[in-house]
């Protein structure tokens, strides 16, 4: 395969350092891979190889790592784990580019924002949570065929277009300084609906994050999400709204469908603003 | 959807924040973009700088009340809340080193930095409390309380002759410029002002520009201060002082409170900070 | 009675459709996922989704247009009536989807705009940028999260769908489900489960589908007793980007604009591409095709390139099949400008740069016509009837499916952008048939069974999970036996099928079987295990893949993506005007004759062991089979011959009643004995 790669020499073989944790609550631990290099490997494949082969560099058997993935072309968002110290897609994670980075090996972390429920696999609720919080749905009245929507100019398609592409893989989340990790426990008795409820409101108090403003400014950009426009914004500047936003802009950097979140954030910013004013004088 | 146990400061969260927002600017930043302009004025010569105080104090007894209400309380409100803010913050600009991230973390750090050094800068200055009792037994025996409005360039001046108190302006005050010139450029993303990452941009650029004009007239005003002749000044400043006191501008109770003691610039301050000048 | 439910599997377009019709209706749901719901594979279509639009019905196009592309495209293996209704719901649908907020492309007026797709004359496409099936899915995800705010729809998202629950009489009374991190299994009491899994392209290994896509659900409904329709009908798309982990589509475009596909006349040459010089390439289609050159249509593409890798042994790679598709001639910004997206998912994901480069790619499994078998009640216009219990029925009582993992739209080939209207049609449409299967539902409701059904059903599944985990180490690997059977899948299954080489398939795959039987796992731990999770669904892909490598061997012809060279009738080869008339009539006659044998659904059964098939009539009553001409030598000639035979048939038949309506009156029956 010489025509293959247009970089420089390619290794027989790579280290792979995994941060392993059996369970919540447990303690976390790092493992040590061998994998043979092939040409064109991202990090699921590397996955997929020590799944298939789960023994570690130094020949101890072990069980195959958990991780999560789904569509491995970058748009059901479901692989993102810490990758070289970066929060990614792990399917768009090319092995050739990460031994540039690093050339002594790849180093995959469950997202630090998330309980982690085993090895790379992450709870990402909240996450969902906080779309429910924003009411994050166009309220159409049925199912029924009641002709077509109000027209859209071209314009507005391409504003809320990119904001659609929002595949929730948390991304924006995990590299935030402003976004810090909730992990609650079942307490003893506790039923699982009341431990359900008792995490979303702990969830509702906390920062909802980039990817939930951003959708704001897409449901409300809606011709009739707009007609509840007002309902998202209360959410939105409710506790733990768009004002805990600190502006340190890695979401917008980190985002792998290049979202504008920032711009979103300054819109939904300009809307919050002049939603609260007016509520305040119409009281 | 959230359960009613929200506290205080969650239901008002969204207020808060935005009145600490806009506070940083106005009153705050605004207040230090004219406190910096006006003490610059000393590179004119302490008798400029001596007037611009005199206008200042024309207000009399309502000075106090427009210095609480404008600038200590919305100091303090600014100050604590972002404290707050402060706190919560998980810094990771090791894993993410862009520069919007370094400029987030470092707002927080100079936040702090002019926190402390305001504190200390009006301890150093003005005591804290003008109360005599608290004067004679804590603010002036601990070093604070050096300024002398109607002594005005000459007891700043003798009070920064300290290479650790110089050093500590020059640090917190560009602490100060960089939080205010970097909160300016934040603050329009939060309020929607700049929105399209090329509007950040220019804005961005604007800010900078402020900023370092800023940082420039402070550190003019230090270094104007810091060389300010102390025999000169004192001179120019008795000289005023006394006109005032003929045309009735000024009388002679709030001369005794609000000038220097004659021999003020022969104290311990002053002799050490004269013989480390020497070196 | 207590308050009924209905168990969805699957959160794709059609579960997600069926479950806020469902909610709309008052019905309260449960909806199963491997996946969140919003991660599901219909993020990964790209094209669009079809309707009749008021520009295309001013150029001549309707609904039955639609209907008869949709039917044409797939060789007249499908019921008509249901794809009939789905073509004239087709514009009612795409006006839902927008005013839910899909960001459809819109023309300079504030209209959608529309593009046109293979297999039709008219621009009928809505799509929203590169990723319709993603901002489809979005906003159907976002309806059911506000019905689940409500109260009304709950999701299970990580669990797997171990099997339905079928009572003594037959009905199916819920299922059962594992949850991914706990391990829990449980029975979910439902008075009617619907599965909307979508494909099994896992069986084939790497494919363009989605790691959830590993046909599961359907094959343990197969195994339940479902029956299965035409399994080996699998759509290979051309171009796809081989990659170590799966398979991404590569718009056909790039040949569009200009690319050539080529491979070195060495095999294997292990030279630089770019420094191998011409007369050392081997254009394989300019030099077949001198007309149409790369741009020959999908399925001779696909059979060419299939051609050259595995027969003529030319593969780029050793180890690995693939052909160049060469971009490199052609101007920079020229390709920026034109396929800029699509150059940099390939540069993405292979880390090179296609405008230097050469890409390599090879044909891909894409979508799978074949699924669960499932009814429908045609009404007296040769439509659906509205609302009743036998639409996208299983086999089984209370049992239905839709989406791709039901077999009934899309006969022996898909047309492009019908999948995504395919899956919301049946989800909404099945809707009222649901509320009244359960109207009608005789014993009760589910909450009212015996406690011994759902706890025995709970023990089955448990102890099939135990003794998985019980079973000692060192023995066959589930992952490379998997490896294995996608291999034996593609290269015998897929584009080109030989009898021969199917029946050896089919024993391999038998014979992998066995091995995957005695698989032990690498973790026996009760905690997130997806060793055991992938282990079942591995068990559990066999019986399809025998089904369609069964359905392959037995179908002794070539229809839709089902090709068998040595099946393939010839053109006309005669160059004398009498010679070409009489091939022409043979040609007729050929192609009669083979309806009448092979224009039946291949219906699958399992016997716990193998596949057992027979075959079902075609209901074409609406639009009598015509055969598909593309690019055959002497297309004209047969054309004429064809039409005039249609003529005499007509002006024989008129006055007489249409014959063909027996499968709509056995579909009647079957619903009034509900």
């Amino acid at each position: 395969m010489a025509d293959h790669a247009p970089h420089s020499a390619t290794p027989e073989s790579f280290e792979v350092r995994i941060l392993r944790q059996d369970g919540p609550g447990q303690p976390s631990y790092w493992e040590r891979h061998r994998v043979n290099y092939e040409p064109d490997m991202n990090v699921i494949s590397v996955l997929q190889k020590i799944a298939a082969r789960p023994v570690t560099a130094d020949g101890k058997k072990v069980t195959p790592v958990a991780w999560d993935c789904n569509c491995l072309e970058e748009v059901c968002g479901a692989c993102t784990m810490v990758v070289n110290g970066r929060v990614r897609q792990s399917c768009s994670a090319i092995v050739d580019r990460l031994l540039e980075e690093q050339p002594d090996g790849i180093e995959l972390q469950p997202m630090t924002k998330f309980p982690v429920i085993r090895d790379l696999m992450v709870d990402r609720s909240r996450l969902f949570r906080a779309l429910t919080k924003i009411q994050g749905w166009v309220g159409v009245d049925g199912y029924y065929d009641l002709g077509p929507g109000p027209k859209q100019s071209q314009a507005a398609q391409e504003l809320r277009y990119p904001l659609s592409e929002c595949m929730s893989c948390g991304c924006c989340l995990d590299a935030c300084p402003q976004y810090g990790k909730i992990e609650l426990e079942q307490r003893e008795g506790e039923s699982e609906a009341d431990f359900e409820r008792r995490k979303s409101a702990a969830y509702d108090r906390s920062f909802i994050g980039a990817h939930a403003i951003s959708q704001v400014v897409y449901f409300n950009a809606d011709p009739i999400g707009k007609m509840t426009a007002a309902n998202r914004l209360d959410a939105l500047t409710a506790e733990g709204g768009i004002q805990v936003c600190g502006n340190a802009q890695n979401c917008v950097a980190v985002c792998p469908k290049s979202i504008p979140l920032t711009t979103s954030i300054a819109r939904a910013g300009r809307a919050a603003t002049i939603h609260r004013i007016k509520r305040f004088f119409d009281r | 959807m959230t359960d009613a146990t929200s506290s205080f400061w969650g239901r008002h969260e969204f207020l808060i924040r935005r009145l600490h927002s806009l506070t940083g600017l106005i009153p705050v930043g605004a207040y230090m973009v004219v406190h910096l302009v006006t003490n610059a004025s000393v590179l004119d010569g302490p008798g400029k700088f001596q007037a611009a105080v005199y206008q200042i104090h024309t207000l009399g007894a309502v000075l106090p009340l427009v210095e609480w209400v404008f600038i200590f309380l919305p100091i303090i409100f600014h100050g604590v809340i972002g404290l707050f803010i402060t706190a919560e913050m998980l810094p990771n600009n090791a894993s993410y080193g862009y520069t919007s991230n370094f400029r987030y973390t470092m707002q927080r750090v100079t936040g702090l930095i002019a926190f402390a050094f305001i504190a200390y800068h009006v301890f150093h200055m003005h005591g804290w409390f003008h109360a005599e009792w608290w004067h004679e037994n804590v603010s002036g025996r601990l070093g604070g309380a050096n300024f002398r409005p109607y002594n005005a360039a000459s007891s700043a001046a003798l009070a920064l002759q300290s290479p650790i108190a110089l050093l500590i302006y020059v640090v917190g005050v560009l602490a100060c410029v960089y939080h205010l010139a970097n909160g300016l450029w934040s603050m329009g993303v939060t309020w929607g002002l700049w929105t399209t990452p090329n509007a950040m941009r220019r804005a961005l650029t604007g800010c900078a520009a402020f900023g370092i004009l800023l940082a420039v007239v402070s550190m003019g005003s230090l270094y104007g201060m810091y060389t300010v002749k102390i025999d000169e000044a004192r001179e120019t400043e008795a000289r005023m002082m006394e006109a005032r006191l003929r045309d009735g501008l000024i009388t002679q109770e709030e001369v005794n409170i609000k000038s220097a003691p004659a021999d003020n610039h022969t104290n311990a301050a002053a002799d050490d900070a004269a013989e480390s000048t020497k070196f | 009675m207590a308050k009924q439910r209905v168990m969805i599997i699957g959160g794709g377009l059609a579960g997600l459709s069926a479950a806020m019709k469902l909610a709309e209706l008052d019905i309260n749901v449960d909806l199963m996922s491997l996946t969140p719901v919003k991660r599901s594979h219909s993020v990964c279509a790209q094209g669009g989704i079809n309707s009749v639009n008021e520009v295309t019905r001013q150029s001549g196009d309707d609904e039955w247009k639609h209907f008869d592309d949709s039917v044409y495209g797939g060789d007249f293996l499908q019921h008509q009536p249901p794809v009939k209704e789905m073509a004239y719901w087709a514009p009612k649908i795409i006006e839902l989807l927008d005013r839910l907020g899909v960001p459809f492309n819109r023309t300079v007026e504030g209209y959608l705009d529309r593009r046109r797709f293979g297999g039709t004359l008219y621009k009928r496409t809505a799509f929203a940028g590169a990723t319709t099936g993603q901002q489809i899915l979005y906003a159907l995800d976002e309806q059911v999260r506000r019905w689940t705010a409500a109260g009304k729809i709950t999701k299970y998202e990580f669990w797997d769908f171990l099997g339905p629950i079928i009572d003594a009489n037959g009905v199916c009374r819920g299922c059962v489900g594992q949850n991914l991190f706990d391990m829990e299994i449980r029975a979910f009491p439902a008075d009617a489960v619907i599965v909307a899994s979508g494909g099994p392209g896992l069986i084939y290994g790497r494919s363009t589908m989605s790691m959830a896509c590993n046909g599961s659900a359907a094959s343990r409904c197969f195994q339940a007793g479902a029956k299965y329709g035409n399994g080996e009908f699998i759509q290979v798309h051309p171009t796809a980007i081989p990659g170590a982990d799966k398979l991404r589509l590569m718009s056909e475009s790039a040949r569009g604009e200009g690319g050539r596909v080529w491979v070195p006349r060495t095999p294997q040459d292990p030279r630089d591409p770019r420094s191998i010089p011409q007369n050392e390439r081997y254009y394989f289609l300019e030099e077949r095709y001198p007309k149409y050159g790369n741009l020959v249509p999908r399925d001779i593409a696909t059979r060419e390139i299939f051609d050259i890798c595995v027969n003529e042994g030319l593969s780029v790679e050793r180890d690995r099949l693939c052909v160049y598709l060469d971009l490199t001639h052609i101007a920079r910004h020229e390709l920026d400008r034109k396929l800029g997206g699509i150059l940099e998912i390939y540069e993405k994901f292979q880390g090179i740069d296609p405008r230097e480069h050469p890409m390599k790619i090879f044909p891909a499994v894409h979508y799978s016509m074949g699924g669960l078998w499932a009814n429908y009640h045609r009404s007296a216009d040769g439509g659906l009837e509205p609302g009743s219990p036998a639409n996208q029925a299983t086999n089984i009582n209370g049992l239905y499916a839709i989406g791709e993992c039901d077999y009934q739209y899309h006969g022996a080939n898909r047309l492009g952008a019908n999948s995504l209207l395919s899956c919301i049609f049946a989800g909404l449409f099945v809707g009222p048939c649901i509320e009244n299967h359960m109207k009608s539902l005789a014993g009760g409701s589910a909450a009212d069974q015996p406690a011994s059904l759902y706890t025995n059903a709970v023990k089955h599944h448990q102890d099939r999970h135990d003794e998985l985990l019980r079973r000692p180490g060192g023995k066959e690997n589930p992952y490379l036996i998997h490896q294995e059977l996608g291999d034996v899948m593609t290269r015998y299954a897929t584009v080109v099928r030989y009898n021969n080489q199917l029946h050896d398939a089919y024993q391999k795959v038998s014979e992998l079987h066995e091995r995957a039987k005695h698989c032990s796992l690498s973790d026996t731990g009760q905690w997130t295990n997806q060793n055991v999770v992938f282990t079942k669904a591995l068990l559990d892909m066999f019986p399809l893949a025998k089904t369609i490598v069964k359905g392959a061997l037995q179908r002794d012809e070539c229809r839709g993506a089902h090709y068998k060279p040595d099946f393939e009738m010839p053109g006309i080869t005669a160059t004398d005007e009498a010679g070409r008339q009489k091939q022409a009539e043979e040609w007729c006659d050929r192609f009669e004759h083979n309806n009448r044998t092979w224009l039946k659904s291949t219906i699958a059964w399992w016997n716990e062991e193998e596949p057992v098939l027979s075959y079902e009539d075609v209901d074409t009553s609406l639009i009598p089979p015509r055969p598909r001409l593309y690019g055959i030598v002497g297309g004209e000639m047969i054309e004429k011959v064809w039409k005039e035979r249609q003529s005499k048939k007509k002006e024989a038949a008129s006055g007489h009643a249409d014959d063909n309506g027996g499968h709509a009156r056995k579909t009647a029956a079957s619903v009034a004995a509900n």
